[in-house]
């Protein structure tokens, strides 16, 4: 009889239709559960997140099935991942060929297929499954990581009933091997194991292994059933809505917001979740709650109250009280405003929009976008908004640019070089200088203007700048959630860009950069937009650029949000430093994991609470590193890191470490080279 | 064109008395055609009515002349209950229209206004005095010059208002509408002249106070602030 290797389903189980009947109101409440949610999804306003299949299905495959993003950055959490999901994943297929095998009459199970697959790769993944529940657990009850702290006690139930129902699974295999005496057993190693285990412990009459088998194989499927009904509706539902969300993510550039139509939107930004569209609604149910966006945010590091993840958390359980969630929780409530009832207007303002959580997250989470959702509601229907915001706002309707005060001018910076000129006056040029208004108008930034154009003054560029007809480019406005504002600003630079035929465009402003390369297109503003290190670097490759030593003999250098995150751009601006010859060392949080400066999202004209000042946890990690210059290239980020090199400086009693822009430290090694060249001629 | 920093205070005070009172409020300016920018804030900002008076067929380089144009414009509007103006215009600073507005049209003044509220048939208005506030009663209808004060900071009007605004219509009356001639705010009608107006220079220049030690530092400080007649 042992001639076709195969096992007897349901051997010892007796009657078998009470696993039919008892599966039927598992699978109702499983149903009904996913149902709730897709009813909840469709609440939100249609978004175009179905096209281009190609592109989703790679994204699919990366990080749903093969789970990259999971690995990143936390190899522990990849293992303990792949092995659990890909466990149970592999005890599903499993099942299934049970069902296909018993139920439909096709004996599958059955050969090498039953050895190889359903015995041996099942044993082992099974096995894989309890190290990975082993090692969450570790992670959580053990090392007790700090952004694992959220629902321990409910992570514990799930923990320990996934094991349960690994445990008593082989449990019962073993038995049913043990009393058997199934000579395939070598196939299933760690069955059998736990079968000579138990004999070990004393069930060794066969009597006494059909009532252990009978007795265990019931607490199985209970524990089993258990789990599967109540998946929907516990945070365990993110077997399915992250891989949702994973395939749905914004295939789009990372720092273009969607536009709002403003003419036709009942409401202007997001007031009640009904405000978002599906896919905002479906990441609030795709959270896993690891945290990881908690981790590197920069105003929750630094205390201020925005938590990302209890960001999304918060709205969900609003969701759920509003849209349905458990049955018997009605979604008869009436929708409610977010600000006010699970959002704290205080978390909505503590936003620099780094895109720290939207980086960290591996389900594809767009907490920024909701931030900024959020924000256009409350600023353009509420006019509620920190005073200082409005400030930079009114600001930008009155002059063009958010630095009120200033009693400079946008020509000031050049008044004294000859080789700048206008583009009025010129009327083309190759490339045009789009200068920003931090540059324009800072006195301390406007040395980061005279740098580029001395640098490209000496490569010999013909360069332009738009002078009193360049305006902000609404990156501010937008970004505070002044959509109306930004839109009129946008068009009108398109405008005036289109007017002169604009192709090239540099930029000394990562903020500029990312608005002009990636948001004017919706505006009908397409230019080849490049950022001033990108340029310099090109310059000194092409050997354009005759260069001396920079006078710093060890330089670090800080990733700014809208180039590095935003725009990927990490090398240029690294190039340019090590063609300095000096040695740059890094921070502990660089390049995509680089740490906000505290300036953006506007938050660069509103106010911080002392010891909630992002800008200096910065300086102190740029200090640590020894470095005798911190470079940046982006004149937010330059200004927030002088002030906290300052504060912290102040507070070790020694002189601050200076603050150079990337195109300052290459001036002055022009200046220095070609001082150098003069010498030599004389 | 944006509003003067003083005009916006008066239209906040002009939107918060309508707030708490009811009331028609007009928002009203002297301009050419670019002026309808401002205008439509203060429509945005809640004002319900807007008038331009429109100079180009004017001269009014002098505020009585400027004057005598919203003063006919005013009457024209007709059963108003107050006037309010900011203390000074945003760009010649002169301060005059409250005051010469108040003689033509045959109204008690109040300048430096920072809040005011109804009372019995007219109005109660603090006015700003040097070191303090005088608390004046004017019974009937006034003109007001308002100044700045934490209370009637101008408020950042809704982009809904801003939008709602761009669809609302702006009246303009030139000297046709308003029965003016030549002789009341033509060339001839200016008697006032401006000689000169400059930004003057300022240097800023940075110094740092040399000494081996802080009370080294701090006699050196004192020194040159003595020497520059400061202390």
């Amino acid at each position: 009889m042992h001639d076709t290797p195969t096992r007897e389903v349901f051997w010892n189980i007796r009657p078998i239709w009470l696993t039919y009947v008892l599966l039927a109101p598992v699978l109702a409440a499983f149903f009904a559960g996913v149902w709730n949610h897709v009813r909840r999804w469709r609440a939100g306003k249609p978004i175009q997140r179905v096209d281009n299949w190609r592109e989703r299905l790679r994204g699919f495959f990366t990080d749903a099935v093969a789970q990259d993003q999971i690995r990143t950055g936390d190899p522990g959490a990849g293992m303990f991942h792949i092995l659990l999901s890909w466990g149970f994943v592999a005890l599903f297929i499993g099942t299934t060929v049970v069902f296909v095998h018993y139920d439909l009459h096709l004996p599958i199970m059955q050969g090498w297929f039953y050895l190889v697959f359903q015995a041996l790769i099942l044993d082992l993944f099974g096995l894989g499954a309890m190290v990975g529940l082993l090692i969450a657990a570790y992670r959580r009850y053990v090392a007790r990581l700090p952004r694992l702290t959220h629902g321990l006690a409910r992570d514990g139930f799930f923990l320990g009933a996934l094991f349960a129902i690994l445990f008593t699974g082989y449990m019962v295999e073993g038995l049913r091997i043990v009393a058997t005496q199934d000579p395939w057993a070598p196939w299933t190693p760690v069955g059998t194991a736990f079968g000579r285990a138990l004999v070990a412990l004393g069930v060794d009459s066969y009597e006494q292994q059909l009532a252990w088998h009978r007795s265990l194989w019931w607490f199985h499927l209970a524990v089993s059933y258990v789990f599967i009904g109540y998946i929907p509706y516990s945070k365990m539902r993110h077997m399915f809505t992250s891989p949702a969300a994973v395939f749905t993510r914004n295939l789009g550039p990372a720092g273009r917001l969607e536009p709002l139509d403003m003419e036709n939107s009942e409401t202007l930004g997001v007031k009640t979740l009904r405000d978002f569209d599906w896919k905002d609604l479906l990441d609030l149910d795709a959270c896993t709650e690891c945290g990881r966006c908690q981790a590197v945010c920069p105003a929750y590091a630094v205390g201020k109250p925005l938590n990302p993840k209890m960001l999304i958390l918060d709205m969900q359980r609003q969701l759920s009280q509003e849209i349905g969630g458990l049955p018997w929780q009605n979604a008869s409530g009436e929708p409610q405003p977010i600000i006010g009832t699970s959002i704290d207007p205080e978390t909505l303002w503590s936003c620099t929009t780094c895109n720290a959580c939207v980086e960290a997250c591996p389900v594809e989470i767009e907490h920024v976008a909701k931030v900024v959702d959020l924000r256009r509601f409350q600023v353009m229907e509420e006019s509620a908004f920190p005073e200082t915001a409005q400030e930079a706002v009114r600001g930008i309707e009155d002059r063009g640019h958010p630095f009120r005060g200033s009693q400079a001018s946008r020509r000031d910076w050049y008044a004294d070089l000859p080789y700048v000129r206008e583009l009025a006056g010129v009327g083309q040029a190759e490339y045009l200088f789009w200068v920003g208004c931090a540059v324009a108008f800072n006195e301390r930034a406007q040395k980061i203007a005279r740098a580029v154009a001395q640098i490209m003054h000496a490569a010999g560029l013909d360069f332009a700048v738009l002078g009193e007809e360049e305006t902000c480019t609404g990156d501010p406005a937008r970004r505070i959630g002044h959509e109306y504002l930004y839109e009129m600003h946008a068009r009108q630079n398109v405008e005036t860009l289109n007017g002169y035929g604009v192709k090239r465009i540099v930029t000394a402003c990562p903020h500029c950069f990312n608005t002009l390369k990636n948001e004017y297109p919706d505006y009908g503003g397409r230019y080849e937009v490049i950022h001033h290190s990108q340029l310099i670097r090109e310059l000194i490759d092409a050997g354009r650029l005759p260069l001396s030593k920079t006078e710093f003999e060890r330089i670090t250098y800080h990733d700014p949000c809208y180039l590095g995150r935003y725009n990927r751009e990490y090398d240029a601006p690294r190039a340019v430093v090590d063609a300095l010859g000096t040695n740059r060392v890094e921070m502990n949080r660089s390049r995509r994991r680089g740490f906000c400066c505290g300036a953006g999202g506007g938050r660069y004209w509103m106010d911080d609470n002392p010891g909630q000042r992002i800008n200096v946890e910065r300086a102190r990690e740029a200090a640590a590193t020894g470095a005798d210059a911190v470079c940046t290239a982006c004149p937010f980020c330059m200004l927030m890191m002088e002030d906290g090199l300052n504060t912290v400086a102040a507070e070790q009693g020694r002189d601050p470490v200076p603050t150079r822009d990337v195109a300052e430290l290459v001036a002055a090694a022009l200046e220095e080279q070609q001082a150098g060249d003069q010498r030599a001629a004389g | 064109m944006v509003i003067g920093p003083f005009d916006l205070n008066a239209l906040e005070v002009a939107v918060r008395l309508k707030e708490r009172y009811g009331a028609q409020v007009t928002a009203l300016t002297l301009g050419s055609g670019k002026a309808k920018d401002a205008l439509r804030r203060a429509l945005a900002m809640g004002a319900d009515a807007a008038v331009l008076v429109d100079d180009g067929q004017m001269a009014p380089k002098e505020p009585s002349v400027a004057t005598r144009a919203l003063a006919a414009a005013v009457r024209k509007l007709g059963g108003l209950d107050l006037v309010l103006c900011g203390r000074q215009s945003g760009e010649w600073d002169f301060g005059q229209v409250g005051a010469l507005l108040a003689e033509e049209l045959g109204m008690p003044f109040v300048p430096f206004v920072p809040r005011l509220e109804a009372s019995g048939d007219g109005w109660r208005l603090e006015r700003e005095v040097e070191g303090g506030l005088l608390v004046v009663d004017v019974s009937g209808p006034c003109v007001a010059s308002i100044t700045n004060a934490t209370d009637n900071q101008p408020r950042l009007p809704k982009v809904k208002d801003i939008m709602m605004a761009n669809r609302k219509p702006i009246q303009v009356w030139g000297p046709v509408e308003l029965g003016l001639g030549e002789e009341d705010v033509g060339e001839a009608a200016n008697r006032l002249e401006v000689l000169e107006l400059f930004i003057p220079e300022v240097k800023s220049e940075c110094e740092f106070v040399e000494g081996d030690d802080g009370a080294a530092k701090g006699a050196a400080l004192a020194r040159k602030l003595w020497d520059r007649k400061v202390i």
